[in-house]
């Protein structure tokens, strides 16, 4: 297929039906609205069904359903909104059903803003909803990474039966960039998903469901997941280094829209002689820990960059122990870090 | 000559058969059963005319009627398991009723059910067809994900009142509105049965719950919500209606409520939602019998029955009910 000019929040959309999505239940919430919108356009045009919900409670709830009568299915929506499909994604994750999320984030708490940010790092990472439980947490950084790992989410999200939480932010949802859907999937071509609700002809009624009352059978249950959690661990830490030949007196760790920015801040070091590198985390869970230390082993200081107050950083700091110093700076509130900012504060880490 | 088969060991002792049969065929035991219940056996079996009230009644399915030859049998959407119900309650009657339903349309391998969170939240383990287990109030939405995945499905789901008409108001009304082809079953006992017998929002006015211990004040929690009639208001439902099953008559005509609500999805027409009048009797604090008779008397003025809507009749007026 050939690269288009897409806004990056419609790229999601068409991610989505290249990869034999048909189904999007959501709810309008700023800043990612065009992703609904593209979709109540274009579903129908491939034989798919756009349901705008009452609320994001209920649309969770309706990929719940969904999701566990065997339908690839996703949604979309914004930190409130996603604060408010908690409820659906722990039943999803305690049913185990393969559900795409995606999650353009903008400031808070309560209502916040409308403008970018990063501040449900936490949410998307330790579990947002009650109980123990993990999202799959894919953060691009770039419009086509943004479709290339929409389309991967959903193989991943029946891979693992797991809820997949993809997290943008408003700069990666609005911004128009060249892209290009490296998959096209057909619904049809799907593998059949023998524990999903079709009706029970021939077989034994299936039940989706995450009710263990039993508490030996919880606790079962509870470690499965873990086991589930550890083996995504090992097969899908994603990440990307960059500038980093041998050694360099200073790393960039972050993820998104900020690592972008970064990379011009790295430019502008270099031509007032420092060496600086990035370290991308692409999947936030699992966080790509050892990758981090192996890297920042090779490096003088270490220096996150949030759109938060300090989300990410300690997953950073739990990674590189006590011993060494991790500096921070974040902009919150919508407000977004120029490249200037970053060198600025780099060269009062390194002078 | 019919014969009365009482599996005793399935009985509660709530003595709704002996309530129901028409000619005193049935008396409860001086025994107990192996679950410490007294059970019922047919002290007059000469005066049976196998009208099979008791089976109909017996929330358990713990009673069967031989007829000429002919044994009444459990419904085969119904699973095997016992119910794990208070003695009495109405949910097991009002299970065999869907069941019945399903059966009798043929959709069991094509019908998928949701339960709710509530007295009735293990339902999924009762029903003999595909379930889901919602969250609390969720199961519209939960209902209509599977529809819109997969329209060759006939899709129900299981509510109480707290479920339904308290947190799951929106999903209720919003369902409804858009006119989901989905079967609504809807439980009202005016109480929450399993948290405890807490006010629901069905509470009567002046009914004691555990969380309005002097009785429901209207000035505090207004009057009782009547899902048919506020439901009835929107254009898209096709068919609403009450019914109850506190005595035979008011339980057939349950049944073809019910089996009328399937048969709507089944042949494509929109949305359908049965209200069934419920008891809770240890939430109310009665026997099974008596609550059964307070549904009728105080319940039924309150939450009058009939059809509400009927796509061939469009709404159905006050006077024509």
């Amino acid at each position: 297929m050939a690269k288009k000019l897409m806004k990056g929040c419609e790229a999601i959309g068409e991610a989505a039906i290249q990869a034999g999505c048909r189904h999007f239940f959501g709810y309008p919430i700023t800043p990612q609205n065009e992703i609904p919108e593209y979709m109540s356009a274009r579903l129908p045009q491939v034989g798919g069904m756009f349901v705008q919900a009452e609320s994001e409670v209920s649309a969770s709830n309706m990929l719940y359903g969904a999701a566990g009568a065997g339908i690839r299915c996703f949604t979309s929506s914004s930190s409130p909104g996603i604060s408010l499909m908690q409820e659906g994604i722990s039943y999803i994750a305690g049913a185990e059903l393969p559900v795409v999320f995606v999650n353009i984030m903008r400031g808070g708490p309560g209502l916040g803003g409308i403008l970018p940010s990063q501040s449900d790092y936490f949410q998307s990472t330790k579990g947002g909803g009650h109980g123990d439980y993990r999202l799959l947490c894919l953060a691009p950084s770039t419009v086509q990474e943004a479709a290339d790992l929409v389309q991967e989410a959903f193989d991943l999200a029946d891979k693992y039966r797991n809820p997949v939480m993809i997290l943008g932010d408003g700069l990666i949802g609005q911004m128009m960039e060249p892209v290009e859907f490296k998959k096209v999937i057909n619904p049809e071509d799907l593998p059949e998903k023998p524990w999903a609700t079709t009706g029970a002809k021939g077989r034994k009624p299936n039940v989706i469901n995450s009710l263990y009352l039993d508490p030996e059978d919880l606790e079962k249950h509870n470690w499965k997941l873990v086991k589930k959690y550890e083996e995504m661990a090992k097969n899908e830490k994603r990440w990307e280094v960059f500038n980093l030949d041998k050694k360099a007196d200073i790393l960039f760790v972050a993820y998104g829209t900020v690592a972008r920015i970064i990379k011009t801040a790295i430019e502008v070091l270099k031509e007032k002689g420092v060496n600086a590198a990035l370290f991308r985390p692409i999947t936030l869970f699992p966080f790509p820990g050892e990758a981090l230390e192996e890297t920042a082993a090779k490096c003088k200081h270490v220096f996150v960059s949030e759109l938060s107050t300090g989300q990410m950083i300690e997953d950073v700091k739990y990674h590189l122990g006590k011993e060494r110093k991790v500096h921070f700076y974040g902009r919150v509130g919508g407000m977004v870090m120029t490249p200037e900012e970053l060198v600025e504060e780099t060269l009062k880490i390194v002078k | 000559m019919p014969t009365v088969f009482v599996e005793k060991d399935r009985c509660k002792g709530c003595t709704l058969c002996v309530e129901i049969c028409p000619h005193g065929v049935l008396e409860m035991s001086k025994e107990i059963n192996a679950k410490g219940y007294f059970f019922p056996f047919a002290a007059k079996p000469d005066e049976c005319t196998g009208c099979r009230n008791c089976v109909m009644v017996c929330p358990d399915c713990a009673i069967q009627v031989e007829v000429k030859g002919k044994v009444s049998e459990r419904p085969k959407a119904l699973a095997e398991k016992q119910v794990h119900y208070c003695p009495g309650c109405h949910h097991g009657i009002i299970h065999r009723l869907v069941a019945e339903a399903i059966d009798s349309l043929g959709i069991q391998e094509k019908t998928v059910g949701v339960a709710p969170v509530g007295c009735s939240v293990l339902a999924y383990d009762y029903f003999n067809v595909d379930m889901h287990e919602a969250s609390h109030g969720r199961a519209p939405a939960v209902a209509t994900g599977i529809k819109r995945g997969r329209p060759d499905l006939i899709v129900f789901s299981y509510q109480g009142d707290g479920d339904l008409a308290s947190i799951g108001m929106a999903e209720t009304v919003h369902a409804a509105n858009r006119g989901e082809k989905i079967t609504v079953i809807f439980v009202n006992n005016a109480i929450y049965g399993m948290t405890g017998g807490q006010m629901a929002p069905t509470t009567l006015p002046g009914q004691v719950a555990t969380t309005c211990p002097y009785g429901r004040d209207v000035n505090l929690a207004g009057y009782p919500i009547r899902m048919s009639e506020l439901l009835k208001e929107l254009k898209t439902p096709a068919y609403i209606a009450r019914v109850a099953v506190y005595d035979a008559k008011t339980i057939v005509q349950a049944k073809l409520a019910i089996k009328k609500a399937f048969d709507y999805q089944v042949k494509g027409v929109c949305y359908s939602f049965v209200e069934v009048l419920s008891t809770c009797p240890t939430g109310w604090g009665m026997t099974p019998p008596d609550a059964s008779k307070w549904v009728e008397s105080n319940m039924v003025p309150y939450y009058p029955l009939g059809e509400f809507k009927n796509p061939d009749k469009g709404v159905v007026k006050e006077t024509e009910r």
